[in-house]
This record gives C-alpha cells, sequence and structure tokens, in this order.
C-alpha cells in the first residue's frame, strides 16, 4: 500500500488525462489538415507547424511528468512566487523580446517562441487560490453580512482578490496589447463567486454588460432617458424613502454613466476592435471580404461540412487558406469542416466534459487551496472553449484565443498542461493535503 | 448548513450556467450545419470557385513577307503574396535585403530601399497580393523568376497576371488597313474583318479562391485549353508600303493637304501590296503631323471628277465603236447645258481636238460634248454602260466600312437636265479610291475585272489553313478594242498629256490624271475660287507593256496653291512606280536572262587566293573569302550570283607529307607545289588537274614520282 501511495500515478485522475492526450492528439491531426500541403506531406515534418506541434506535445507531457513528480506542497508554498516571477517576465517582455507580427509579446528562441503572459494563468490562479485559501474566510458570506467588522474585513480581501486578477489583466492589455490573454482574469470571477462573492457582483456586472451592449445598439441619450424612466417608474413598487431616492439616484447615474463611458471607450477603440463589434452586432454595412471575413468564411467551412463532414484532408476552405489564423484561433472550423457535426460536438463535448470533471473533482477537495484552484482551472478552460467557439460560431466578438490542447502554438499548450496537472497533482494527494 | 446549502446552490448555478452556454453554442452550431447548411456550402462553392477564361493568344498579321504586320505581345502584371505560408521568416529576413535591390535594379523605377520598406510593410500587414509592377514584359518576367525568393517557383509568392497587347511593330505603316479590334468599337481594317480568325477560341481554367482575393489554379492543366489563332499573311509589301507612305506624306506635307491616300495593286491577283492613308493632325502648321486615322481609300466616296472621263470615254468607244480621231469641237473651252456653264481648266490649244486628245488634255467640254452627242437622247444608256463597269456597285471587300458608290439613274428624283453632262466628267458621282482603282486595274488587265484583296493565305503552326484566290468581278467589262483604246489614251496621258510631268524614263506608263473641285462643308455647290477645295489624283498602271500594277494617288484639299492631278498626286505614282520597278524581280527577268554567266563556271577550281580575288572583280562576281592560312583556296558556288572562297590547306597537307587532292588546280599551280615538295611530275593533257597517279591522303617521301592528266 505504502508503495503505491509513493508510485507517480497514485491517486491520479486518469479519466482526465485520458481526455486530455485525446484532446492533444485530435488537435494535432487537425493542425496537419489546416496546415497541409503537398510539399510537405510528412506529419513529422519539423520545418511545419504540425511537426513543431509534434515537438510542443511531446515537452509538454514531459514537462506534465515533471510536474506529477514534484511535491504538491511546492505549488501552495511557491504560489505567490511564481506569480510574482511570470508577471515581473510579463511587465519584461515588451522591452527584452523580439517584436513578431506587431506584437510584443514574446520570447524567442529561434524559430520557437515563448509567450509569458500564457504562463500567467496558472500563475494567477495558484495565487489566488493561495489568498483564498490562507485567509480561511469566503470572499463575502452572506450569514455574516450584517456585521459591519466583517463586512470591512471582506471587502478589503475582496480588494486583494480583485489586484491579483487585475494586475497581470493591466500589464498584458496595456504593456503588451494582447486582448485575448488579459480578458481571461476576469474570467476568474466565477471563482470567486463560488468563494462567497456577492451574487450583487455578478448581477452588476452583468448588467453592466448589457448596458455596455445596449450603448453600443442603442443612442446614448435615448438610452440615458430610458434608463431614468425606469429609475423613476421603481418608485411606484419601492419605499419612497430618501434613502431609497437617494440609491436609486446613484444607480441611474452609475447606470448613465457606463452608457457615457462605454461610448467614449468605443469612440476610442482601434479600428479593428471596433469593426469586430460592429460586425458581431450586424451594424453598419458589414464588407464580407473584408471585417467580416474571419467570421465569415468560418461560418462558411463549418456550414459546408455538413453532418459527417467532407473527409479529412478533404477541406477547401481551410486547406487553401481561406480561414485566416486556422490552425490555432480558427481550429475548430476546420475541425467542423471535414469532421462536419459528428467532430464539433465530440469537441465540444469533450472540452465540457473535461470541465465538469474538473469542477466535480475540485468539490471533492478536502484543502480549500485544492477547490479554489481546481474552480480557476475549470473557469479558464471554460472562457477559453466558450470564447474561442462562440467567436468561430459568431456568437461573440473575435477574441484572439486559442482553444484549449487544441489549438497550434507551444506556449498555449505547455500553460494549459500545467494548469491543468498541477490540479490533477492535487488532486492525487487530495487525501494528504488539508488545507 | 446554510452555508453548505448556499455553497450547493453555487455550484449548481455554475454547472447550470457551464450547460447553457454549451447548449447555446451546440444550436448555433446546428442551426448553421443544418438551417444555413446549404446556404454556406452554395457560398463555400460560389466563393470559392470560379470559371475563368484565358485569352487565347491572338494571330498575327504578316505582309507577303512573312515581316510581322501586327502580333500579341504578352505584357504581366508582377505581384507578390510576400506573406504566403512558404514564406518563412528565416527566408524573409535572409533574403528580402537582396530581393529589394535587384528589383530596384531591373525596374529602375523605385531605389532598393523603397522596394524593401514596401515588402516589409506588406509582410507586417498581412498583405497577400502587392503589385510590384505592371506592364512587365515577358524577358523582365524571365529575369524575376531568378530573384531570390520568387526562384523558389510556385512557393515563392510570385504572383503573374498576363495581358496581351497588340503592337504594331512597323508602327504608323498600313496601320488602318492593318485596324484593330477591341471591345466596344467597331472592327477596323484586316483585325475586324478576320477578327474570328484572329481570336481563337479563349479556353477556362477552374480557379479557386485563397485568402487576400487571390485566385489559384485548381489544376494542373486548363480545364478547356484556349486555341491560339490563326495567322493573316496579307498581300501588303511592307516596302513598297513604307516607300507610299513616305512619298505621300511629303506631298501632303508639301501641298500642306488636309489628307490623302495611295494605293499599289496587282494588276492579275488584285492583291493590295501598299496602301497608304494619312490625315493631317494639329490645329496650325506649327503643329501639324500626319498619321493613319481614317481608311479614306475604302470608305470615302468622292466625285472622281477627271479620272471618270475613262469611264465616259469608254462608254462611247464601246457602244458606237468610236475612233480616237475622232473630231470634238471645243470651241474656246466653255460650252452651257441649261444654266450650267463648263469650262475647261486650260483654253484647249485648237478649237477642234481628237477624241485622244480631249482626253491627253483632260478637257471637260470635249468629254461632255461627246457625251451629250452620243447619249442625250438616251441617258439610260449611259448609265447602263457605265454600270457594266460594275461602277454603281461596292466591290465587296473583306474589310469592313467600305462606302457605297453612286451612279445616278435617270428614272431616279434626282436627275436633271445636266446630270449626264456633268456625270460625263466626274460630278454628280461618288466613288472611293478603291472603287476607281479597280475599275482601272481591270482596263490594265485586258478587261478583267479582279476584286481588291489584302488577305493572301491563313497558316496556322506554319502550316496553310485557306488560301485566298483572286475573285474576278466581270469577266470582260468592254470590248478587247475598247480596252486596247483606252491604254492607248492613257499611255498617251503620260506621253503628251496633263501627266507628262511625271518623266518615267526606265518603263512606260498610262493613267490619267484628275483634278476635282469640292464644295468647302457648309457651301452649297462648287462655289467661286476660293471658296472651292480641290482633290488632285492620278490613277495609272505601269508598265505599260504589260501591266502588273496599278496605282492610284488622291491627295484632298492642297493649300499650297497648286491643285493639279499631276503635279500633286503624280510625284507619289511616280515614287511608288519606281520603287516597285527597282525591287521586283518581273522587272529583271530580261537581264537576267543574259547574264546567266556564273551557272556555267565548272564547280571546284583551285588557285590563289588573290588571282581568285582579282578574277571574281572583273567577271563582277561577288566574292566571299574564307580562306584562313596558304595560298591556295578552292571556289565553291554558293548559288548563281555569289562565290565562296575556302581554303583548302594544299600546302600544309604537303608539309606533313600528305598528298592532298589536286582536283581543278592550274597546271602552273600543280607544278610549282609538288616539285617544291620534292615531287618528280610528269604531266599529260592540258587545261587543269582531274587525276592524280597518287591518291589523296596516301603519305609520300622527297623524290616520289606522281603523274596528273589535266583537262
Amino acid at each position: 500500500m505504502r508503495k503505491d501511495e509513493n508510485s507517480l500515478f497514485y491517486g491520479i485522475d486518469k479519466i482526465t488525462i485520458l481526455i486530455y492526450l485525446l484532446l492533444v492528439l485530435m488537435g494535432w491531426l487537425n493542425i496537419y489538415a489546416a496546415v497541409y500541403n503537398e510539399d510537405h506531406q510528412n506529419i513529422f515534418d519539423t520545418t511545419q507547424k504540425y511537426g513543431k506541434q509534434l515537438i510542443w506535445i511531446a515537452s509538454a507531457i514531459f514537462i506534465a511528468v515533471i510536474i506529477l513528480i514534484i511535491d504538491a506542497g511546492v505549488y501552495t508554498v511557491f504560489a505567490y512566487f511564481f506569480y510574482g516571477f511570470i508577471l515581473m517576465a510579463c511587465i519584461a517582455v515588451p522591452y527584452l523580446g523580439r517584436e513578431v507580427k506587431g506584437s510584443r509579446s514574446w520570447f524567442r528562441f529561434g524559430d520557437f517562441g515563448i509567450q509569458p503572459a500564457e504562463f500567467m494563468k496558472f500563475a494567477t490562479n495558484l495565487a489566488l487560490a493561495k489568498f483564498l485559501s490562507n485567509v480561511n474566510i469566503e470572499v463575502e458570506n452572506s450569514s455574516r453580512r450584517n456585521r459591519l467588522s466583517d463586512l470591512l474585513k471582506n471587502y478589503k480581501n475582496t480588494f486583494i482578490a480583485v489586484l491579483i486578477l487585475g494586475m497581470p489583466l493591466i500589464v498584458i492589455k496595456l504593456l503588451q496589447d494582447e486582448t485575448g490573454l488579459a480578458i481571461v482574469f476576469v474570467a476568474f470571477i466565477v471563482t470567486l463567486y463560488r468563494e462567497g462573492l456577492s451574487i450583487n457582483f455578478l448581477i452588476f456586472g452583468l448588467l453592466s454588460a448589457l448596458l455596455f451592449v445596449l450603448s453600443l445598439i442603442i443612442d446614448s441619450r435615448t438610452l440615458i432617458l430610458i434608463i431614468f424612466i425606469i429609475s423613476s417608474l421603481s418608485f411606484l413598487v419601492i419605499k419612497r424613502s430618501l434613502k431609497n431616492v437617494i440609491i436609486v439616484a446613484i444607480i441611474a447615474l452609475a447606470a448613465s454613466g457606463i452608457v457615457l463611458g462605454t461610448n467614449y471607450v468605443y469612440q476610442h477603440l482601434e479600428a479593428h476592435q471596433k469593426t469586430r463589434i460592429d460586425v458581431l452586432l450586424g451594424r453598419g454595412t458589414v464588407d464580407l471580404k473584408k471585417e467580416g471575413y474571419n467570421v465569415n468564411q468560418a461560418k462558411i467551412a463549418i456550414g459546408s461540412g455538413g453532418f459527417f463532414g467532407k473527409g479529412y484532408l478533404q477541406g477547401t476552405q481551410t486547406k487553401y487558406d481561406f480561414v485566416p489564423e486556422q490552425d490555432t484561433d480558427f481550429i475548430f472550423c476546420t475541425v467542423g469542416e471535414e469532421w462536419g457535426f459528428l467532430g464539433t460536438s465530440v469537441v465540444i463535448i469533450l472540452e465540457l466534459f473535461l470541465i465538469i470533471r474538473v469542477i466535480f473533482m475540485s468539490e471533492r477537495q478536502r484543502s480549500s487551496f485544492s477547490r479554489i484552484y481546481g474552480y480557476g482551472v475549470a473557469t479558464v478552460l471554460f472562457f477559453h472553449v466558450a470564447v474561442n467557439i462562440g467567436m468561430t460560431i459568431g456568437l461573440m466578438p473575435v477574441i484572439g484565443i486559442p482553444l484549449p490542447f487544441f489549438s497550434y502554438g507551444g506556449s498555449s499548450l505547455w500553460s494549459f498542461t500545467i494548469l491543468l496537472f498541477i490540479f490533477i497533482k492535487l488532486d492525487a494527494k487530495r487525501l494528504v493535503i488539508l488545507r | 448548513m446554510e452555508n453548505k446549502k448556499d455553497i450547493l446552490s453555487r455550484t449548481y448555478l455554475v454547472y447550470i450556467f457551464l450547460c447553457v452556454f454549451a447548449l447555446a453554442i451546440l444550436y448555433k452550431i446546428c442551426i448553421i450545419q443544418f438551417k444555413e447548411g446549404d446556404e454556406w456550402k452554395a457560398k463555400a462553392e460560389a466563393f470559392n470557385t470560379k470559371v475563368f477564361e484565358i485569352e487565347a493568344v491572338r494571330g498575327n498579321i504578316f505582309d507577303v513577307n512573312m515581316n510581322l504586320l501586327a502580333t500579341s505581345l504578352p505584357y504581366y502584371e508582377v505581384a507578390v503574396d510576400i506573406n504566403a505560408p512558404s514564406i518563412d521568416k528565416k527566408l524573409f529576413d535572409g533574403k528580402i535585403d537582396s530581393l529589394g535591390f535587384m528589383l530596384s535594379e531591373l525596374f529602375k523605377d523605385k531605389t532598393s530601399k523603397q522596394y524593401n520598406k514596401i515588402l516589409r510593410k506588406a509582410r507586417k500587414s498581412g498583405d497577400r497580393y502587392v503589385v510590384l509592377k505592371r506592364n512587365v514584359s515577358y524577358k523582365d518576367l524571365l529575369v524575376l523568376k531568378t530573384f531570390p525568393i520568387f526562384k523558389r517557383g510556385k512557393r515563392g509568392g510570385l504572383v503573374t497576371l498576363q495581358t496581351n497587347k497588340r503592337e504594331l511593330p512597323f508602327q504608323m505603316l498600313a496601320a488602318r488597313t492593318i485596324g484593330m479590334s477591341r471591345p466596344g468599337i467597331k472592327p477596323v481594317g484586316l483585325e475586324g474583318a478576320f477578327d474570328t480568325t484572329l481570336m481563337g477560341v479563349s479556353g477556362q481554367r477552374l480557379m479557386q479562391k485563397i485568402a487576400g482575393d487571390v485566385w489559384r489554379p485548381i489544376n494542373d492543366e486548363n480545364e478547356v485549353e484556349p486555341k491560339d489563332g490563326s495567322d493573316l499573311i496579307t498581300t501588303i509589301d511592307i516596302n513598297i508600303q513604307d516607300v507610299a507612305e513616305n512619298a505621300l506624306e511629303k506631298t501632303l506635307i508639301k501641298n500642306n493637304a488636309s489628307h490623302g491616300c495611295a494605293i499599289l495593286m496587282e494588276v492579275k491577283t488584285g492583291a493590295i501590296k501598299a496602301i497608304a492613308n494619312l490625315t493631317r493632325n494639329g490645329k496650325d502648321s506649327s503643329s501639324y503631323s500626319y498619321s493613319e486615322n481614317l481608311n479614306y481609300a475604302v470608305l470615302n466616296a468622292t466625285e472622281p471628277g477627271s479620272t471618270f472621263k475613262l469611264a465616259s470615254l469608254m462608254a462611247v468607244i464601246d457602244e458606237y465603236n468610236v475612233s480616237l480621231d475622232e473630231k470634238v469641237p471645243v470651241g474656246n473651252g466653255e460650252v452651257t447645258y441649261y444654266n450650267k456653264t463648263i469650262k475647261d481648266a486650260h483654253a484647249p490649244a485648237e478649237p477642234v481636238l481628237t477624241l485622244q486628245r480631249v482626253f491627253e488634255t483632260s478637257s471637260n467640254v470635249g468629254v461632255a460634248k461627246t457625251i451629250m452627242k452620243y447619249f442625250s437622247k438616251d441617258p439610260q444608256k449611259y448609265v447602263d454602260k457605265i454600270n457594266s463597269f460594275h461602277l454603281n456597285q461596292k466591290l465587296g471587300l473583306s474589310i469592313p466600312g467600305e462606302a457605297s458608290p453612286l451612279i445616278k439613274n435617270t428614272k431616279g428624283p434626282d436627275w436633271s437636265g445636266v446630270t449626264l453632262a456633268q456625270m460625263s466628267y466626274g460630278y454628280e458621282t461618288l466613288l472611293t479610291p478603291l472603287q476607281i482603282l479597280a475599275f482601272y486595274n481591270a482596263v490594265a488587265n485586258d478587261g478583267r475585272m479582279v476584286k481588291p484583296r489584302f488577305e493572301k493565305e491563313i497558316i496556322k503552326n506554319g502550316k496553310s489553313v485557306k488560301t485566298f484566290t483572286t475573285e474576278v468581278l466581270v469577266e470582260q467589262i468592254a470590248k478587247k478594242e475598247t480596252i486596247k483604246k483606252a491604254k492607248i489614251m492613257m499611255e498617251g496621258v503620260v506621253l503628251n498629256g496633263s501627266g507628262k510631268g511625271l518623266n518615267i524614263t526606265a518603263f512606260k506608263v498610262g493613267g490619267k490624271t484628275g483634278t476635282a473641285q469640292i464644295a468647302k462643308a457648309g457651301k452649297k455647290g462648287y462655289g467661286v475660287a476660293g471658296d472651292r477645295n480641290y482633290q488632285a489624283s492620278f490613277v495609272g498602271y505601269f508598265p505599260a507593256d504589260k501591266p502588273l500594277y496599278t496605282c492610284i494617288v488622291v491627295i484632298y484639299n492642297p493649300s499650297k496653291g497648286a491643285y493639279y492631278g499631276g503635279l500633286i498626286a503624280g510625284p507619289v505614282f511616280k515614287e511608288i512606280a519606281e520603287k516597285v520597278y527597282s525591287s521586283s524581280l518581273d522587272f529583271m527577268e530580261p537581264i537576267n536572262n543574259k547574264q546567266n554567266l556564273l551557272t556555267k563556271a565548272p564547280a571546284s577550281i583551285k588557285s590563289k587566293n588573290d588571282e581568285m580575288l582579282i578574277a571574281s572583280n572583273a567577271l563582277q562576281l561577288p566574292v566571299k573569302s574564307n580562306a584562313t592560312e596558304g595560298n591556295y583556296v578552292s571556289r565553291n558556288t554558293i548559288d548563281s550570283t555569289s562565290v565562296a572562297l575556302v581554303s583548302n590547306n594544299l600546302e600544309s597537307q604537303l608539309k606533313k607529307g600528305i598528298v592532298p587532292n589536286l582536283n581543278g588546280l592550274s597546271a602552273k599551280d600543280a607544278l610549282f607545289l609538288l616539285e617544291n615538295s620534292g615531287f618528280h611530275v610528269k604531266l599529260y593533257g592540258m587545261g587543269s588537274v582531274r587525276k592524280q597517279s597518287i591518291e589523296a591522303g596516301q603519305k609520300f617521301n622527297r623524290g616520289d614520282k606522281i603523274t596528273l592528266i589535266l583537262s
């Protein structure tokens, strides 16, 4: 029994690893299909992306094994260290790294490049888990809300938690201008919610998002007028006390502020981001050869696949480079075109099953660190899957983020692997780690 | 427990949220793949494949000696897909500087820095179709394909788009007759007439769209191969055309005429050897220039004036067998019919002229009186006679736009009392220069009227597809006797008449001058002097004894005082005729027969190089000496007119101890050479060596005996 416990694979969740391997393998085959060209038919040709991806996969598995070997305690102890170190790397890369395709987020080593921002995901997750489990209080617990001191204390903790998420977001967005990589950190709010963040925050967030979208669609003056009419009408329902009037007034003003702020931000967005939003909202005339091109091509690729797809390596849309970024962010099209509805369903089900599996595993943790970390993993994965597939099929604006374990790219594969395998390790030691 | 319940509910909420989103995605995918599936599929096809037409290469137009008159040259739009997947970072970074440099060196329109900047910018912005240069020749394209990156062939990112441009190597020469064919304009000239032959059949190629608005062929081969157009060989001789065009231009400039044309036609076949049409461009004299803008020869029907007199007099002679000596009273050169007074340009020398003299001096009064005398009772008879000369019908030329001639009819509404008299000397009638020429050509051809033609043969890949033959319009336009008289009259014009100034001595010419008065635009009638324009022409045939060519020259609106056909159009005729005479073998035949000396010379003679040259020069034989060593050469006859001298290494062979081929050597030379080499020579006979006792190629020693037989 003792011997078993010390073995590398003792207690690890084999189902998760199986799904991981399946996704990575399918991803690799689809990258081959997407990049396929007749001059280089050898799938092991390392001058081509599929060959490189194989190297990435091999090294990712190597990293996974290392993670499983390292004592689980390391991740708890060094959580802040990882966070701080990688955050510094993220700050440094625009100054030290080389520019690639207008992006300043890469350290390059010959043909291979590393994007530190990718690794910020697991580091932030570790730091957040450590912080939340250390303070040993839920961020905000409804049962204690009435006590003013708790409230303050909790708000202070909430602030620190938000700071942990906000720093990488700001660094990556402002210094590296990688919207896709930065926006992931917003997703951690789900973790906070699970750990007791007031539902009001989420409602506030959702309402803000709704206002944001509305203010893009409806003229801002009209919208503000509507806000004030609704505010006035609300007094028909609630008590007309001075306190309520002030609260409603503040809410109305804040809402108006969001509307105006959105307009301001929208006006100051870069052209390509503006058009992406316009495309999604169907505003203005969308030129299918320019702004709407990506999504339109992606839809054509998926739509022309039908139920069974065109067959492996038979896709014309993807093979002839119609779909841009078809091996990275738009890899889902390749699946849709060549494997059809069946293929896309399998990919969605696998990804979803992995996420649900991770949540399930989180819920069985004894230590809050492991649980919070697990939730973080699920959240990050879910956010990527949802946004990536969502943008491919036109449900969301185009934000350049990869499909976990599937898209081409070493940094993202390594990053997701590290993220997932740390959790697998924590899970394997769930009976040992109590906190 | 409340706490736990809260956490559980939160967990469930997260699950529900996940599932809702998953369902939303699945729903959307279902919509795209099933509900809208067909639509997207159709779009995929419409979007990414398209049948492109591939232009067939248009056939060439050649002159009669296979000189290119019109050809299509390919030009390329050269673009680069600098973001092609096959161009990786290493390749791009490594080669971009040298590529920029070489582009700059080749095109010389931008510095290498500028090219560098363009390429780098395109690389950065992901642009997949950057046009480098338009109108690149095939030659430059080949060079381009050797450049770094581009030389990787299909994977080098070079994208070319071919367009064909029509070029006329001789530029202006016969440009209007060669014509043009472009979509949207009326076909012009031979390009228009033989459009379908030259055009070929377009091919089809299925192309697929790749990102960035670039199309690439799906298959390596075209779906339908284009069939290139056939070539057209014309009857035009570019050398004569050159002379015609130059002579015409010179005369137009000299007389400041508005436009003019000159046509040379082969009598027997109707083949047009040269056709020049020039129009004056520019607003004032400082900017005048002439170019081929309109094909006057074909589409400009005007009142012919005096050149029509031949038709009138032939009508009389043919109908009434009138003698050329018939007396015509011309008085002081004025006659009035109804309200119209007809005057002669120059007062007649005598009050009574013979018919021959009337024609030679181009007396309007004489011709009008003769016609009125015979036909005034039955003018229709005259009209019918003129019509029998095929003058009232189009020639039916291959090139489009021929103007209809006008020969009035007595039953027509525009026939008046003076029409017959007016018609007789070339008014109230419309004819194009080519129609007049065809009529004169018929006379030169002993009455057989052939259709003028520009086309000789259609060939495809060097093989004849169709040969055009001479088309006879009228087998015999008039009696032989009439034709004979017409020729006598025309030769008289050049010998003693209005065409005397032509002054061609090498061969005889027959022809007729013409000076027509043309109403200025906007003025009615022929106006008074100063308000009228002139049209000076000369039409004739040569050599008169055995007519080979007819030629017409028409100069419109000369404005330097002179306006008589003989003075203005005559010199152009002369220049063309003399050029044809000097370059045509047909004229030279008798001379060649007399001096056919070379073919009788022995095929092989061996002698000293310098002696050979002297002898050849004395005989006025063109000689090419290729002698490189030694004094002795062999003579090789190249053809009947030239000779080549080749060294035969007699001396060097003897030095090596080898007996050379002595055949053809004179006795003197043979003795000199052989005895110097130590032979004992015995000679039999006279002349040059025919046989030698030791065969060529054998070794010999000093003191050997050799016997030579001469003949």
